[in-house]
Parts: structure tokens; sequence; C-alpha cells
């Protein structure tokens, strides 16, 4: 059984070499910049970003965030979320803004229409997610757009423990922990999207691959092993019925 | 066949069978009155040539002379009167015969007669009228006369008519098929013209008319034709107004439903897989339950306004429109002392025809939106006066190139405004909805900072 996994471990070094590939350009720091009217929504894009480990700008409406972009002493954005329909200035028309201060866009709003995906897409957006959207989704997405555009985070602190994406190296209290390369991988997916749970399937998709015929068994496993090495017991916690969750809050 | 080709056929038909029969009988009888007029001259002539003869002979002169003498004197005597017409008998024995025919039957009782015997005989071409007569003479030697008349002409002139009539009747004939063929096809025009337009609009063309002028039946179908195609047209427009009207609303319905959705699903979905802080949590709650409530809300909106799209629930009846305005006022009490605006009500209209609860609701939802748009202090007016309620508030405003849309469903001026006030786009949707149902029309004038005034104007 053990060298069933250690020999899925392998195979799994070939899938996860393209997950992370590594960031020449980081920037420790930025923020996300949330531009949506609904108050509602901006604070449910908030709350989940924050929980994930982000730092968020949020923004009401089009005209704000004009001004926003336009000055030239801003914070530092990383990735913008935006909504199309927005009072004052629309999220198209924001565009040319954001491409100004090489912001990558991600828009996210109720209009599903192929005619406004299309509009978005091509106006230069890396992504168009519909409302109503899944967390994890919107994280997943924006992880992607992160690495794809070079923005990605260069580490990831759990704790005591410090993640280096650039040397896939991982620390605990400052000495070097050893983890094989799907446990490194399952690490990262986690704690890239902290308190936010994961399904086994999910995991088992997204390291693994999905033409990966493993059981889901093998995340258990892996999980135990991460549990062990880095004293993690009450950090990744099991949720019943759903999966696994690193939890660190701060 | 073509309706035109067979009215023509038809007339045509008809009309040369009766021109033939009466062609022919007129041609009948002129023969027929032609042949009696040869034969009475005939007989005529006869007579009075019989008598003459019968003179002649009676002088007593022919006693005495041998036959050879009384031949020629006989010859003489009817040379006299008729050269070479006449036969003469006498005793059954051809005595003088001058014409170039041969009488087979001399004893023949019928050229003996007192009265005159007419007959015709045929020969090939030839018709020749033989007529006989006693010769009224005293004695014992009896003489009879036979007139032999050629009367060919007569019947070559018949010929020829019937030949003339012929060509006549064809030729009249070749000209009114013609005539009738191209009138009846322009009779006929009217109803093609009606066929093509019947076309076109079943090919959905409902804008086509048939352009028929003419004051017959063709006319009067085409009349009713064109205001059946008006009356299709009216409808179908309407029925295209109202399902585009309902396209919009449902396009603008989803947004709406999404935008509350998105946030339950977002933050049940937060709640189930998020690791959050405690008044996160808690914050995650309140927004799932305000969500709620904004749905419950446009649930409740939309109800009546599907309700006032099936007219059966309306029911109109003679309201006071004092008693009216007192009831909304007294139902806006509350919402008044909460923001501090005072409400100013005035009505000198009498009752009018009208549903009681949706005329309510229409003033509560204008005067609403008046304090919505107020600030403290403020006066708000419901006035009702001739054939127009106005609520006036000293809100605002609307900007002027906004007015139009404010009556669209969903359509707000203010989005995150309106939402904080509890708004969700269809009051005014509603209001020009329960105007309409009163045939009443909705004005909106507005000055941004000033105020708005909104009228029912009957």
């Amino acid at each position: 059984m053990l060298f069933l996994h250690v020999f899925c471990d392998k195979i799994g070094v070939k899938w996860g070499g393209c997950v992370l590939k590594t960031n020449e350009f980081i920037r420790t720091n930025a923020k996300i910049l949330v531009i949506e009217d609904d108050s509602s929504i901006s604070e449910l894009i908030c709350m989940n970003l924050e929980a994930a480990g982000y730092k968020i700008v949020a923004i009401m409406d089009g005209a704000a965030a004009e001004a926003f972009l336009r000055d030239p002493e801003h914070e530092e954005i990383a990735l913008a979320l935006v909504d199309v329909m927005l009072p004052g200035k629309d999220g198209f028309a924001l565009m040319e803004d954001l491409q100004k201060e090489e912001i990558p866009v991600i828009y996210l709003t109720a209009k599903d229409d192929v005619v406004s995906k299309v509009h978005g897409l091509k106006a230069g957006a890396e992504d168009y997610i519909v409302k109503p959207f899944e967390v994890l989704e919107l994280l997943v997405r924006m992880e992607k757009v992160l690495k794809r555009t070079g923005r990605g985070r260069a580490k990831i602190q759990v704790r005591d423990v410090v993640i280096d994406l650039l040397e896939h190296s991982v620390t605990k209290g400052g000495e070097k922990v050893s983890l094989k390369p799907m446990e490194y991988e399952l690490l990262v997916t986690l704690a890239g999207s902290k308190n936010v749970a994961f399904s086994r399937e999910e995991l088992l998709n997204r390291i693994w691959g999905c033409d990966y015929m493993g059981e889901t068994r093998t995340v258990d496993v892996h999980i135990g092993q991460l549990r062990k090495k880095l004293d993690f017991h009450d950090v990744i916690r099991t949720i019943s019925k759903t999966g696994y969750r690193l939890e660190d809050l701060d | 066949m073509k309706l035109w080709k067979k009215l023509s056929m038809v007339t045509v038909t008809i009309l040369s069978a009766a021109t033939l029969a009466s062609g022919a009988a007129v041609i009948y009888r002129s023969m027929e009155y032609n042949q009696r007029k040869t034969i009475e001259s005939s007989e005529r002539q006869l007579k009075s040539i019989a008598y003459a003869i019968g003179k002649d002979l009676e002088s007593g002169l022919l006693q005495g002379y041998s036959g050879v003498t009384r031949n020629s004197y006989i010859n003489f005597v009817i040379k006299k009167y008729g050269a070479s017409e006449y036969i003469l008998i006498e005793d059954d024995q051809v005595v003088c015969n001058l014409t170039p025919f041969e009488l087979t039957n001399p004893e023949d009782e019928r050229w003996g007669g007192a009265e005159i015997c007419s007959i015709i005989q045929s020969r090939g071409e030839q018709y020749i009228l033989i007529s006989g007569k006693k010769v009224p003479v005293v004695g014992k030697v009896e003489y009879k006369l036979v007139l032999v008349q050629d009367i060919s002409e007569l019947y070559g002139d018949i010929r020829k008519q019937v030949y003339f009539s012929l060509t006549f009747i064809l030729g009249a004939s070749v000209i009114s098929v013609v005539l009738i063929f191209l009138l009846t096809k322009r009779i006929m025009r009217p109803l093609r013209e009606l066929q093509k337009a019947a076309k076109e609009i079943s090919e959905g063309n409902l804008t086509r008319r048939a352009n028929v002028r003419t004051k017959d039946e063709i006319g009067a179908m085409a009349e009713a034709f064109n205001s059946m195609a008006g009356r299709i047209e009216a409808q179908v427009t309407e029925l295209s107004q109202v399902s585009e009207r309902r396209r919009q609303m449902l396009g603008s319905l989803t947004h709406e439903l999404k935008t509350p959705m998105t946030s339950i699903i977002g933050y049940s979905d937060t709640l189930r897989n998020v690791n959050l802080k405690k008044e996160q949590q808690e914050r995650a709650l309140w927004h799932i339950y305000k969500e709620c409530r904004r749905l419950e809300r446009l649930s409740s909106k939309l109800m009546s306004l599907m309700g006032l799209y099936d007219n059966d629930s309306i029911c109109m009846e003679e309201v006071s429109m004092k008693e009216l305005f007192e009831q909304v006022v007294s139902l806006e009490e509350y919402n008044l002392k909460q923001k501090g605006i005072r409400l100013e009500s005035f009505c000198t209209m009498g009752s009018r025809q009208i549903d009681r609860d949706l005329f309510e609701s229409l003033l509560v939802n204008l005067i609403d939106n008046g304090i919505k748009a107020s600030s403290e202090g403020t006066v708000i007016f419901l006035t009702g006066q001739d054939n127009r309620i106005t609520v006036r508030d000293q809100g605002c405003g609307i900007p002027a190139d906004e007015i139009k849309r404010v009556t669209e469903a969903f359509y707000m001026v203010d989005k995150a405004r309106s939402r904080k006030a509890g708004g969700c786009g269809l009051g005014l949707a509603l209001c020009s909805m329960i105007a309409e149902l009163h045939e009443a029309k909705l004005v909106i004038e507005s000055e941004v900072g000033k105020g708005t005034n909104v009228s029912i104007i009957f």
C-alpha cells in the first residue's frame, strides 16, 4: 500500500511540475482590488479573500475606482476583481485605466450572455466569472491568474511554517522539513487558500490530476503525513462530509 | 380554371348561342315572308291573266277556226300576256307551252281548281314555283292556266343572307369574346389584388392593405378585409409589445434575482467551507437574512405586478376620493412621523370609478417614493382637483434624462440609495400599471434638488 503511494508520488511529480512554475516577477504585499457596487457581495468577496490570506482594497463604484487608479500614490494592486454593471463608470470602461496600471482583471458579473463574456475577454480581461459563483472557484481562478501573470506569492506562512514557493522548500521554526513532492503540492494547495475547505476529490483532481485513477484514501494518507511532519494536527482539520481545511486565522 | 376565365367562357357561350338562335329565327322568318310574298304576287298575276285570257278565249272566235289557227291564236294570246311563263291546258291536253319546262301531269286536278294552287319544285340548284288555275270560260271546253316561275333567285338571296349573317355573328362573337375577356379580367382585378394582399399578410407583412377602390361587392369585401387586417395588426403589435415588455422585465428580474442569490449562495457556501471568525460568521448570517428579505419583498411586489397583468382581479367601484385620501394619509402617518416629514392633503374631487385597493396602493407608493426622496422637515402635498391627482415633494428630484425610464420595471436612479431604502425598482412600474388600468396617465415632472411632481391624469 505504502509502495503504491510512493509510486504515485513519483508519477505525480510530472503532473505537479506544471502546477507551480517559477515566478520570475513577484510582488509581495500587493493587494486585491475589489470593485463591486453591491455591499453584501463586496463584503462576501472580501471576507473570503481575507480568510484565504489576501489583502484587499474594496471600492463600491466606477467613478471612485477610476479616481483610485489615476491616483499615482495608490497602493500596489496584484489583481482586480471587477463587476461590470457599476454606477458611475462600468467595468468595461475601467479596463483602460486598469491596463495602464498593468493590473490583471477578472470580471465578476451577473451578465452571463456570450456577447458580454467575449467583450470582456477581448478587452483584455484574464478571466470572466459569472455570479453566483463558488468561493473556491473564485480563489482558484484568482490563483491561476496571479501565477500566469507572475504575481503569485513568494512565501506563504502558516504559524511557524514558512513555504517558499520559489525554492519549493518548507521550513518549520527555521528548520527545513523534507516533504515528498505530492505532500508539498498538497500543503501549497491548502495553504494557498487558507481557511477554505477542499473536498478529497477536489484535492485529488488538482494535485494528482484528473486522470489519476487513485482513491480518495490517497489524500487521507498524504494529509496524515503532512500533519505528522509539520505537527499540523490541529491546523489541518478534517471537515465532516467535506474534506480538509488548513485553518489559520490572524 | 381562373374565375374570370370561367365567367368569360360562360358569357361567351350563352351569348353566341343566343345570337345564333335569334339570327336563325330572323333569317327563317324573312325567308318565309319573301316566299309568301313571291307566291302571292304570282297568284295575283295568274288570277288576273287567267281572267284576261278567259275573256279572250270566250269571245267565241275559236269556234270556227282550224286547229292550227286556233293554236297560233292561243299562242298569240298567251304571248300577249306573259310570254314564256304560261302553260295553257285544254281538256287535260297542253295546248300551249312557251316555258322551257314540260308539264308532266297536265291532267292533275290541282291545276284546275277555282282557287289557285301553288307548289314549289326544286331541280338541283333551281327552284320553280308552279301555280295553276282554271280559266273562267263559259263553254264546254275546260281550260287550265299554269304559271311557271323560276324563283331560284329568292333562294339565292336567302343563302346569301345566311352567309352574311353567319359571318356577321362570327365577327361579332370574336370581338365580344375579346371584350368580355378583357372586361371580366378587369372586373376581377380587385379580387386578385385582394388575394395578393391576403397572401402577403399571411406571409407576415402585416402592414399590407388591399388597394381596392371599387364601389361593388368586391370593394365592400376589401374594406372588410382591410379592417380585419388592421385589427389583426393592432393586436399583433400589442401582443409583441407586451411580450417585449415581459422579456425586458424578465431580463431585469433575472439580474435582480441574481444579486441577492449571489450573496445568499456565497455566504452560505462560505459558512460551510471557510473557517471564519465569530463576528464574520455573524455578518454572513446577517447578510443571508437581509438578502432573503430582499427576495421576499421582490417576490411580493412581483406578485402584485403579475396580478395586474391578469385583469380579472380588478374590481371597479364608485369611491369617494376624499375618503380615499383620508385613508392614505392615515396609512402613511407612521412613515411620515419616522422621517419627520409633513403631508398636506387637499381634495375637491367627487367620487370616481376606481379599484379601491389598487388606487390606494398607487397613492401609497407615490407618497412612499416622496418620503424616500425627502429630507426631514419638508412637506409632501397630495392634491386632487378636477381630473388630476398630484403628489408633490421637495426631495432630491430625478435627473431629466432618467425621468422617462423610471417607470420601467427594475429601473433605479440611484441603485445604492434605493437598495438602502428597501426599494427594488418596481414601485413606479406598478404605479404606471395601475394608472393604465384606470385609463389614467402617470406624468412625472422633476427638477434635481427642488423636488418631484407626480400626477395621475384621468
